[in-house]
């Protein structure tokens, strides 16, 4: 084959062409994606930009008005974005360490040589394939505030405890499911970048003199901070479009109105709100825009981080580019 | 002591923190699926009681025969099921294409520059282009009562599809293509006869991916599809009602467990090729 080609690449004429009807098929192949992009993403997301400078409400397009950066400039003067974004910045910096850790921990002791190895992974991914809505009911009827497991159980040491676990602790019964959910998911990742680490260097180590810990602290550890660094990445983007349980967590709903907890009054939350109940397109959007930058500006900032706590030798790990 | 009982009992330490953490955290997650089982299986009355019943006084298992005779749910779930399948299956293929695309032509100008774009679509938040679609498709009336963003989004493909079947074809021998090639065999003609069939394990991945995408979504039926249209996770996300509009709350519980069990026995089937194909396409980014 490699003679064939390079015979023919030796005539200029038809390798030209060549390269021409690859190119063609390339891009015949990509069509759909192509078109997809542009009609499905692109134009919207523009529209979408073009809607976040109106005072569009899904009615007004006769008498549309543009208000140049006026919903951006609102939004900083909205008490509702300050509150739900800090409720935002709480929740991650709950949800995000808690699911991180414990996945991370679950990972390495499932790297290890333990007995029931396999059935113990099968079982912390089973909650990933619940659908979310049947995850928050499974917890709703173990956290409810009047007939939960949970209240149950602790009512057998102290009568008549009623904590709302979904309510006045909404926060923390939310990291739960959260974390419940996403267990198996950071576990599976994790355990590949830990599959990728070579025996022979922790044969070396050992051999050497190092401890368990040892072992951890300077080459398991330093190695797995690529994939660290992409479950961080993704678990912030995850963290901060969070929407769909505290909507399933509202307790008065309706057609499009539905209020979560205070303490789950995320972001994305009020942005819903703004767009489906009050049908501020035109602030809504702009909103989802201020997310979006914030979003990437938060992940550029991990991404330059990446320098000081990174590792990036050219052990075949995770990570690079491709 | 000597080193080597020290060694010894820090192994033995070792190993008992480990299995101790394993089945602790065992309990804790398999504890809220214990009690879902337990509770669909009560009577409401006994469901509601304070101080809580741990096990059911009646072992109520009429009630799963109440969720096809009573609710709307096998209709709904029949729907569901249906979309789901024919999403997936066009998705698989025009996922396919894109990916086989970009795994095969890299000498293409524009090729790396493209799949730049996929990486940057997998890391934006999906949320941010839901909402302006919603209103594309609402100004065009395409929602809330038709299933073009489904038929739509199926023709288009997806960028995490793309990328999965890219680092599939990535390390797929070339010497098949190469060898039909030289038959005469066109480029379409290699992926549709070659290609394809030989990609079985991608293409069922996938297409579990996609439909149990379809089977667990809130959301985008929230949005897009009005009440009479809508799919089944918006369905499960409240109570069934009696003909009196008095819910019928364990016989949900019971058609939850109903709404679950096909992507558990799916995973058990599927979860070498899932896991699988999840850790090394995932990882190799």
């Amino acid at each position: 084959m490699a003679v064939i080609n390079f015979i023919s690449s030796l005539r200029t004429p038809r390798s030209f062409n060549r390269a021409k009807r690859r190119s063609r098929t390339f891009y015949a192949f990509i069509t759909p994606w192509l078109l997809g992009l542009i009609f499905l993403t692109l134009i919207p997301f523009i529209l979408g930009f073009l809607t976040s400078l109106t005072d569009y409400d899904g009615l007004n397009l006769p008498t549309l008005k543009f208000m140049g950066l006026h919903n951006y400039i609102r939004a900083f003067s909205d008490e509702y974005v300050g509150f739900s974004l800090g409720r935002t910045l709480i929740w991650a910096a709950l949800n995000l360490p808690l699911w991180m850790g414990l996945s991370f921990a679950l990972a390495l002791i499932l790297n290890q040589d333990v007995k029931g190895r396999g059935f113990f992974r099968t079982l912390y991914y089973l909650p990933s394939v619940v659908p979310a809505v049947a995850a928050v009911t499974v917890w709703k009827i173990l956290l409810d505030k009047n007939n939960g497991l949970l209240n149950g159980m602790i009512s057998i040491f102290q009568p008549g405890t009623a904590v709302g676990w979904l309510t006045t602790y909404a926060l923390q019964g939310m990291t739960a499911i959260a974390v419940w959910s996403g267990l198996g998911g950071g576990m599976v990742i994790f355990l590949a970048g830990l599959q990728n680490i070579p025996d022979e260097l922790v044969e070396a180590a050992k051999i050497d003199g190092a401890n368990g810990w040892q072992v951890f602290r300077y080459i398991t550890f330093p190695l797995m901070t690529p994939v660290i660094f992409f479950q961080l990445i993704m678990g912030l983007i995850g963290s901060f479009q969070q929407l769909v349980y505290p909507l399933l967590l509202a307790t008065q709903t309706g057609a499009y109105v539905s209020v979560p907890p205070r303490s789950i009054y995320l972001y994305m939350i009020h942005t819903y709100q703004e767009i489906f109940a009050n049908q501020r397109y035109g602030y809504g959007t702009s909103l989802l825009w201020l997310l979006t930058i914030g979003v990437t500006a938060l992940t550029l900032v991990v991404f330059w981080s990446q320098k000081f706590w990174v590792y990036s030798g050219d052990t075949p790990e995770t990570g690079g580019s491709s | 002591m000597n080193t080597r009982a020290k060694d010894l009992l820090a192994k033995r330490l070792n190993r008992a923190v480990s299995y101790a953490i394993l089945i602790g955290v065992g309990i804790l997650v398999v504890i809220p699926v214990i009690w879902l089982l337990l509770s669909a299986l009560k009577q409401d009355s006994d469901y509601m009681a304070w101080p809580i019943h741990f096990l059911p006084m009646v072992w109520r298992w009429i009630n799963y025969e109440l969720v096809f005779t009573m609710t709307p749910f096998i209709q709904i779930a029949l729907r569901t099921a249906v979309l789901g399948l024919l999403f997936s299956l066009g998705i698989a293929i025009t996922s396919a294409m894109g990916g086989y695309a970009f795994s095969r032509y890299q000498d293409v100008k524009g090729n790396s520059r493209l799949f730049r774009v996929i990486i940057v679509l997998l890391i934006v938040p999906g949320i941010v282009f839901l909402i302006p679609q919603f209103m594309v498709y609402s100004y065009l009336h395409l929602i809330p009562n038709t299933y073009w963003p489904w038929i739509l989004g199926a023709l288009v493909g997806s960028p995490l599809f793309i990328f999965l079947y890219r680092q599939f074809f990535l390390g797929f021998p070339k010497e098949l293509e190469e060898a039909a090639e030289l038959d005469g065999c066109g480029p379409f003609r290699i992926f549709w006869q070659i290609i394809l069939p030989n990609s079985k394990p991608v293409l069922a991945t996938v297409m579990i991916f996609a439909f149990n995408g379809i089977w667990g979504d809130y959301l985008t039926p929230l949005l897009f599809l009005s009440d009479k249209m809508t799919l089944l996770g918006v369905k499960m996300a409240s109570a069934f009602v009696d003909p009196h509009g008095n819910a019928l709350r364990t016989v949900s519980l019971a058609a939850t467990v109903i709404y679950i069990l096909p992507l558990v026995i799916v995973f058990f089937f599927g979860q070498k090729y899932i896991l699988k194909g999840l850790i090394t396409s995932g990882l190799k980014g």
